[in-house]
């Protein structure tokens, strides 16, 4: 089974100078479904540009992406809404929590738009909460929670629609060594026992010692 | 449908200072339409009020009809067939007089039911004798008779009417008026006419038509109705509505445009809520990245924009009925005393009128406007590159 399969993708960024930069150049990447991938490559070699065009945010210049076997058509707005409603969910460096939201609610928002109803989706984001061990949290702000905390209400955040892929962007970029082993502990956890496909860029080395497989990219081409 | 507007109101809760701003910008604006549009509804509502006070709005005033360029002439035949539309049906003719002093009256000649139809009441002396010279006077003309003829009640007058043969020669007809009484004044036109028996003065001109008819009807709910009916006969017709809907027609036109200059004020409460949703939207662009990651779709986004319009449009809609209904009364209380002073008028109720269509009015502008001024900032925000969002912090 497969959950993420790119063919000769590619990206170019074309300035208002005229100038043209290659983000990524013919990649050919298949993730079996159930896999814990690592990306790895200095700062600017095309791992975030990858793992957007994979998350449906960003657009090939060429090439093509399947998720699930199924050919994203990057046209098709409403059908690349519903991938992020329903298949994927993404962690970031920055966390990226809506900071005028408590925990709670930053948990539920996503089935808010994935129209759960308010009861359902406020139990779901409480037991999330409690598995990532946030539950005293709940009603606090981004602002008064630790770096690692933030983190861990975004991954429960991530967890919300059942998504079958996470795509997380350097998670444990911005939080010390010691939390970041917590980090990677839980989504190895969710990997393991809800089979969760993981694509995770990092610089991270524990990061990339539990991944299944640790793929480099340098100046937008994969080398192995 | 109700969350988006429990998140919309959370979001304007967080910016207080800012959201009371636009709240009074658009609330003024509707202020000044629902203040300046009571006046013109209350100066309306006076004039009418006025009319209805010195006029009677049960009473018809049926005239000779124009048609096809032909004048149809009030018949024995017409009042037949008017008799049908009205309680009381009165016709009379009226002729111009002039004394030797070269003093000008109109004198109607009646029958009971026309005082019966206009209510004329004697202030002083009787009522004409049938088949007599006899005449009563309106108050206006029974004081002009008494400086300038010197003519009171009991007194004799004489009087010239000027007829037209047959190839349209002048005669001129002198006649003896006994002045019998005179009427209460009334402030119509009735105080500056003067009335003789009916007979006597269709003897005296050789009429075999009538000049006009009074019909006077039970309730002035009747009046359209029977107005119709008689207009139907080919004759003119004239009641108070007449004048109460030229009234309305001036004062709905004049209100109009007074609103419409008021309103300007509104276009600029609608700039402000542009500009503040502008900024809104650039100041929240990250997190409008992170919702469109977590499944929001572009008619999310507009819809968390608009759900805040709707919630200022409401608020503003509210308070500018509010502010405008304090406007009103401000107009009331310093307008009014002003106005009778300057204009030596009796006194009134009520410059302005506030009604439930004003108010509604005013809510109604106030929501359009924020939810139109609301539609480019929430698509700015729901084109926005999610890449580029996320990037921004």
């Amino acid at each position: 089974m497969c959950m993420v399969k790119t063919q000769g993708l590619s990206r170019h960024y074309t300035f208002g100078s005229g100038n043209q930069v290659v983000a990524l150049s013919d990649v050919n990447l298949t993730v079996a479904s159930g896999e814990f991938i690592s990306i790895m490559g200095p700062s600017g070699s095309g791992k975030s540009t990858l793992l957007n065009i994979v998350g449906c945010l960003d657009k090939p210049t060429a090439g093509d992406v399947y998720i699930d076997n199924v050919k994203i058509d990057y046209g098709n707005a409403g059908s690349l809404v519903q991938l992020h409603r329903q298949t994927i969910g993404f962690v970031f460096q920055g966390f990226n929590l809506i900071s005028t939201m408590n925990a709670l609610e930053n948990v539920w928002y996503p089935m808010y738009f994935n129209k759960v109803p308010k009861p359902e989706r406020i139990k779901r984001a409480e037991e999330l909460l409690e598995s990532v061990g946030l539950s005293n949290r709940a009603l606090h702000l981004p602002s008064e929670l630790s770096g690692g905390e933030q983190q861990r209400v975004a991954i429960a955040r991530a967890l919300a629609n059942h998504p079958r892929l996470i795509l997380a962007d350097e998670p444990t970029g911005n939080i010390d060594s010691g939390t970041g082993k917590k980090i990677v502990d839980l989504m190895k956890k969710l990997n393991k026992e809800q089979g969760i496909t993981f694509v995770v860029t990092t610089h991270d080395s524990v990061m990339a010692n539990n991944a299944d497989r640790v793929i480099t990219i340098t100046d937008g081409e994969i080398v192995d | 449908m109700i969350e988006a507007f429990l998140l919309a109101m959370r979001q304007l809760r967080t910016k207080k200072v800012r959201t009371l701003l636009i709240l009074l910008g658009i609330s003024v604006g509707v202020a000044a339409v629902v203040g300046v549009t009571s006046l013109g509804e209350g100066i309306r509502v006076n004039a009418v009020s006025e009319i209805e006070k010195s006029h009677d709005l049960t009473l018809i005033e049926v005239s000779p009809g124009v048609s096809n360029g032909n004048i149809i002439l009030i018949t024995e035949s017409k009042v037949r067939a008017v008799r049908e539309y009205g309680s009381v049906v009165a016709p009379y003719v009226k002729d111009a007089y002039v004394t030797p002093n070269k003093t000008y009256f109109e004198a109607n000649g009646i029958s009971a039911e026309y005082m019966d139809a206009k209510d004329l009441q004697l202030e002083a002396g009787m009522w004409f004798e049938e088949g007599t010279y006899q005449i009563v006077l309106g108050s206006d003309i029974g004081e002009k008779f008494a400086k300038i003829e010197g003519a009171e009640i009991g007194n004799a007058i004489d009087a010239r009417i000027r007829l037209y043969g047959e190839e349209g020669r002048a005669i001129d007809k002198d006649i003896t008026f006994m002045i019998a009484g005179r009427l209460k004044p009334t402030g119509t036109d009735t105080d500056d006419q003067a009335f003789i028996d009916m007979n006597i003065a269709r003897e005296l001109t050789g009429k075999d038509v009538y000049d006009g008819i009074m019909v006077k009807l039970d309730k002035s709910g009747q009046t359209p109705a029977a107005r119709t009916a008689i207009e139907k006969l080919g004759l003119t017709c004239y009641s108070a509505q007449d004048e109460i809907d030229s009234v309305n027609k001036i004062m709905n036109a004049v209100t109009l445009v007074l609103a419409f200059f008021s309103g300007i004020s509104l276009i600029v409460g609608g700039l402000m809520i542009i500009n503040t949703m502008i900024v809104s939207v650039y100041e929240r662009t990250h997190e409008i990245g992170i919702t469109k990651a977590i499944g929001a779709s572009e008619l999310d986004i507009i819809r968390m924009f608009l759900s805040e319009c709707i919630i200022i449009g409401v608020l503003g809609g509210i308070l500018g009925d509010l502010l405008g209904v304090l406007f009103s009364i401000l107009i009331d209380s310093v307008g009014r005393p002003m106005l009778v002073a300057q204009l030596g008028i009796a006194d009134f109720e009520h410059l302005t009128v506030i009604n439930i269509q004003i108010l509604a009015a005013g809510f109604l502008i106030s929501l359009v406007i924020s939810v139109i001024a609301g539609i480019y900032p929430a698509w700015r925000g729901a084109k926005l590159d999610p890449v580029k969002a996320l990037r921004q912090l």
